[in-house]
């Protein structure tokens, strides 16, 4: 007896997959905007963003409500960030790009550890900011979190593109970063431009965290690190100097994860990480630039 | 010249006795005052919440020492990080061996951890006692290991109870589970399938997840679109809470059956927390130990000692279950090491752990008895069925043989 | 005359770090030469890599994954079809720099960074990979020798003989890894003196300009990959002979981090900086357990020596190395 298709099925998990990527899009926006500021990939970005759902819940814990600690965390961390470049990144600023990448690695262990001496390695939970109640439409659950952490992270594709586009400040970031010994002829403190760039991306990264923590309905000193993997994975696929593509990316990622593991007997959920980075492999070596990416004109 | 070689001599002598000296007696690890002992735990990577298990048993080895010891000796406890890598076991556990000189490897935690051990460990007929893990393999293959020997109540038997338990009072169930790609949760599917026997038939879906995987919520889906209404959560704690938290976003409210692993408090808490009091209300689990967050051992003589012991000795959280767990491994080893002999070998140790009887240990649910015979390798094979009810987990039904 | 001291040095050089090497295990505890082992497997694997990333610039993150496929040929070959471990190792190079090389034609197409995470997603995706396959791999249980072919294990009862002369399975480990760690470097150092050599460097300084003057820059780059792969295989043939055991969690996307980490420290271009690069890796967290036991410190100063040398010293150890012997070696190599 032939079984019909499933379509609330392929709906369902369609969405389901749209509610992973959404984890993801905000640490793999953070990604983009430090690698678009200072052409560096930041391998720490994921402890870092763990590092401000610590801050945070240590903060709800000591007695705030849920939106002072959301909006305190993410002012700590834009200092963090800056700080971190101020004292870190800056004295290798002009060093050759796998020096900064090995800073970053360096930078991964020392909030990995910090994170564990700081707090004990019990498992957590951070309060919701987004309800996780049920809403059924023709059959297919999901609820106003999943919604919500797509909402965010288009959103902050918008703040990004109007500061970068309409905004001294953002004209200023996009110079320091394309060119700056001419930047700093015309008068642009280049390190300060660096430094926010990093502060904004720390910032970011720890609304990522703060918003992945419930979506992943626990936490603790280890959760950012698959989220980093994801991020990583959706950042190239979409393009690592485009923040579009790097929620696009993540979306698209993570419903081909979970349709090709559902649907495709032989891969099933062992095999379904390697076949996805696989065909982002296919992706960037028909378009190394991603999608959304702008391909690089190399002068002799 | 001559001086030069003469204190390259003296050196490479002073070298040898050192290593001569640490390798010396006759049975590495015990002295006429201490013994030593040493295991593998994961205190960083993903099974970080699992620590406490060492450090239960550190302080419960404290309050032994601190009254007299075992035969006079006392119990030096060495347990290293591993973060649940079995290549980082197998090197710590080379290290306790080959540097530290240890009697015996001691409640080392994790099942593929201690799977990659085991062949060393037998080869170089080192004690690996106790083994913090439920894979059913540390009893059943004792023929051909056996310098091994596990500790609480397997996988497969847990399973076992509660695909009997539902055969008999759900026989027209509808059965999902979602489970560990390793052994561990391989283990529990297996003892489910065997438990229903006949029946087995109300399994309706199986899904599987990596311990490298970030979300279970696809699975969790699929096993609701298979109309399951009893759902099996054979997972680490992150997993478990998720499988709560999913169905909860699906509107999905099955029946759960949640492995002793991750049935304790906190992280029923959590999802409860993250979900709603009637997601967790009538979860079913399997239980040895005694639970510090609960009420009903408030004027328990061994919950007390216990809580002395953690305040004095340092242990960390009390409320913290795994404590309770590293405790009685510890309370076990030195009962096992007691009947060792006032000169325990490593033979005499395997001897004793494998031909033991521990009546009334203070940290286990009252009536289970540690056992041990030249046929049953399992220490602990009694449990009860628990249920969680507002909240808390309560005991019903009898103890019965985990087996 | 200097040339003939220029010489002269170098060959003393080259018998001074064989004799040190034969001399250690008698300094150091017989558990010290298993340490020491392992250290000379990371530094087979970094010399690969520094090869790779130091002379052609080609950023790798999946080295791990290499010395994965190393670590599994041989595995296979010991306990399904009953070779001698340590026969494995020249095929488990083979099939490795096979599979550099292979990784090595895409990699063309991607630049930098992009380049770093695809390998960096390959040495993600392997261990899947390994358990989907459990026919072959064992899943994930992994292929243990001591179960399965206990008779290939070289030194299984302890000591091992050879040519009469008998030692402990420790200090048998320790020479194998480190003498075919010399004939290893070695080997890179004379491939990095020749045309190759210049071809490499050319690559590393520019690629256009490379391209300018003939070099062909796909057969380079591909060869590179292959080499530095086939290095990672024997390095990972080793790192399971050594433990004897291999599941798919024993080459984590951690170990490809940490041999990257060890090259730049140890020094890129520079193939004695290798030795330190290794040792780095190998001996910075346990010496940062030592220094405290709360959880999370030896990550932490890991994390901050390496921030510091690549502040303090770019070039990492070797850079240090030749900077200082630089008076000496301008000395003895440039004609008056």
């Amino acid at each position: 007896m032939p079984l019909a298709f499933d379509w609330t099925q392929l709906a369902q998990q369609t969405v389901i997959g749209l509610s992973s990527g959404g984890t993801w899009a905000l640490l793999a926006l953070a990604l983009v905007l430090i690698y678009r500021s200072t052409g560096v990939v930041n391998f720490a970005q994921g402890e870092m963003a763990m590092f401000s759902t610590f801050i945070a819940w240590s903060l709800v814990d000591h007695g705030l409500s849920y939106w002072t600690a959301f909006a305190l965390t993410i002012a700590i961390s834009f200092g963090g960030g800056f700080a971190v470049e101020r004292v870190v990144i800056r004295p290798v600023e002009r060093a050759p790009v796998l020096t900064v990448v090995i800073v970053t690695i360096g930078l991964f262990f020392v909030f990995n550890g910090a994170a564990r001496w700081h707090w004990s390695t019990e498992t957590r939970t951070l309060p919701n900011a987004f309800s996780t109640r049920p809403i059924h439409v023709a059959g297919v659950a999901f609820s106003i979190q999943d919604l919500g952490n797509i909402a965010v992270s288009l959103g902050m594709v918008l703040l990004l593109w109007l500061l970068f586009r309409f905004t001294k400040l953002g004209l200023a970031l996009r110079a320091a970063a394309v060119n700056p010994g001419e930047s700093r002829l015309v008068g642009i403190r280049v390190s300060w431009m660096l430094a926010i760039g990093w502060g904004l991306a720390a910032a970011m990264g720890g609304v990522a965290g703060m918003l992945a923590a419930p979506a992943l309905a626990s936490f603790d000193q280890t959760f950012m690190q698959p989220v980093l993997l994801y991020a990583f994975a959706g950042a190239v696929l979409g393009g690592l100097d485009s923040p579009l593509g790097a929620v696009v990316g993540s979306l698209l990622l993570g419903v081909f994860i979970n349709l090709i593991g559902n649907y495709v007997g032989w891969v099933g959920n062992v095999l379904k990480l390697p076949v996805a980075l696989a065909v982002i492999l296919g992706v960037l070596l028909v378009r190394p630039e991603g999608i959304f990416g702008r391909p690089r004109v190399r002068k002799v | 010249m001559k001086r030069v070689y003469l204190g390259i001599a003296a050196l490479g002598a002073l070298v040898l006795a050192t290593v001569a000296s640490g390798a010396g007696t006759a049975t590495p690890g015990v002295t006429s005052t201490q013994v030593v002992i040493g295991g593998t735990i994961p205190l960083s990577g993903p099974a970080a919440a699992y620590a406490s298990v060492g450090r239960g048993a550190q302080a419960y080895f404290k309050y032994v020492n601190a009254h007299g010891g075992v035969n006079k000796r006392k119990i030096k406890y060495i347990y290293k990080d591993d973060a649940y890598d079995p290549a980082q076991t197998t090197d710590k556990t080379r290290e306790l061996v080959q540097q530290d000189h240890v009697f015996a490897i001691f409640n080392s935690l994790g099942t593929e951890t201690n799977l990659a051990t085991r062949p060393y460990l037998n080869a170089v007929k080192v004690p690996q006692l106790f083994v913090a893990s439920g894979a059913t393999t540390w009893g059943k293959d004792y023929k051909k290991y056996r310098w091994t020997i596990g500790y609480q109540p397997n996988y497969r038997a847990e399973g076992t109870i509660y695909g009997r338990y539902v055969a008999k009072t759900n026989p027209k169930a509808k059965i999902g589970v979602l489970y560990q790609n390793d052994d561990y949760g391989k283990d529990l599917l297996k003892g489910l399938t065997n438990g229903l026997g006949s029946k087995a038939k109300l399994i309706v879906s199986k899904q599987s997840y990596e311990v490298t995987d970030d979300q279970v919520s696809s699975q969790i889906a699929k096993l609701k679109a298979k109309k399951a209404k009893t759902l099996m959560v054979f997972a680490t704690p992150k997993f478990a809470i998720q499988s709560y938290v999913y169905a909860h976003k699906l509107g999905w409210r099955p029946k759960v059956f949640v492995n002793a692993v991750s049935s304790a408090a906190n992280v029923m808490g959590i999802a409860t927390l993250g979900t709603s009091k009637k997601q967790t209300e009538g979860s079913i689990s399997i239980v040895f130990l005694k639970d510090p967050t609960d009420a009903h051992w408030k004027r328990d003589p061994g919950m007390k000692l216990y809580r002395s012991i953690m305040k004095r000795y340092k242990g960390g959280n009390p409320n913290d279950v795994y404590n309770v767990y590293g405790m009685s491994a510890a309370h076990t080893f030195v009962a096992a090491l007691k009947k060792a002999g006032k000169s325990p070998t490593r033979d005499s140790i395997m001897r004793a752990a494998t031909h033991l009887t521990v009546k009334n240990d203070p940290f286990l649910l009252p009536g289970i008895t540690v056992q041990t015979t030249s046929s049953d390798h399992f220490p602990i094979d009694q449990a009860r069925l628990e249920r969680y009810h507002n909240g808390h987990w309560v005991v019903f039904g009898g103890l019965f043989r985990v087996r | 005359m200097r040339r003939v001291l220029g010489i002269g040095a170098g060959a003393l050089v080259a018998v001074g770090a064989v004799a040190l090497v034969a001399f250690i295990p008698r300094l150091v505890s017989d558990f010290h030469s298993f340490d020491l082992a392992l250290v000379g497997v990371y530094f087979i694997a970094i010399v690969g890599l520094n090869l790779l990333t130091g002379y052609t610039g080609q950023i790798s993150l999946g080295h791990g994954a290499l010395m994965a496929i190393g670590g599994y040929t041989t595995a296979i070959l010991v306990t399904h079809e009953h070779w001698r471990d340590v026969w494995t190792i020249p095929l488990a190079g083979l099939v490795a720099g096979v599979v550099g090389f292979v990784i090595g034609l895409p990699a063309l197409r991607l630049s930098g960074l992009y380049l770093a995470l695809a390998t960096f997603g390959f040495a993600v995706a392997l261990p899947s990979l390994l358990k989907k396959f459990s026919g072959l791999t064992g899943g994930t249980d992994g292929l243990s020798f001591f179960e399965k072919a206990p008779g290939q294990v070289t030194g299984i009862s302890g000591t091992v003989t050879i040519f009469g002369h008998s030692m402990t399975q420790n200090h048998f480990f320790y020479y194998l890894t480190w003498a075919i760690g010399l004939v290893g470097f070695a080997l890179v150092w004379l491939i990095l003196r020749g045309r190759f050599g210049r071809a490499f460097r050319a690559i590393r300084d520019s690629e256009i300009a490379a391209v300018s003057t003939g070099v062909n820059l796909a057969r380079n780059k591909t060869l590179a990959f292959a080499i530095s792969g086939v290095y990672a295989g024997v390095a990972g043939s080793l790192f399971v002979i050594l433990r004897e055991i291999v599941t798919p969690l024993s080459f984590s996307f951690l170990l490809s981090i940490t041999l990257l980490v060890g090259a730049v420290v140890g020094g890129l271009g520079s193939l004695p900086g290798m030795v330190l690069g290794a040792l780095f890796i190998k001996y910075l967290p346990t010496v940062s357990t030592h220094l405290s036991t709360r959880p999370g410190a030896p990550d932490f100063v890991f994390g901050v020596a390496i921030i510091l040398i690549m502040i303090l010293l770019p070039t990492g150890a070797g850079g240090l190395i030749g900077r200082a012997l630089k008076p000496l070696t301008t000395w003895l190599y440039t004609r008056p």
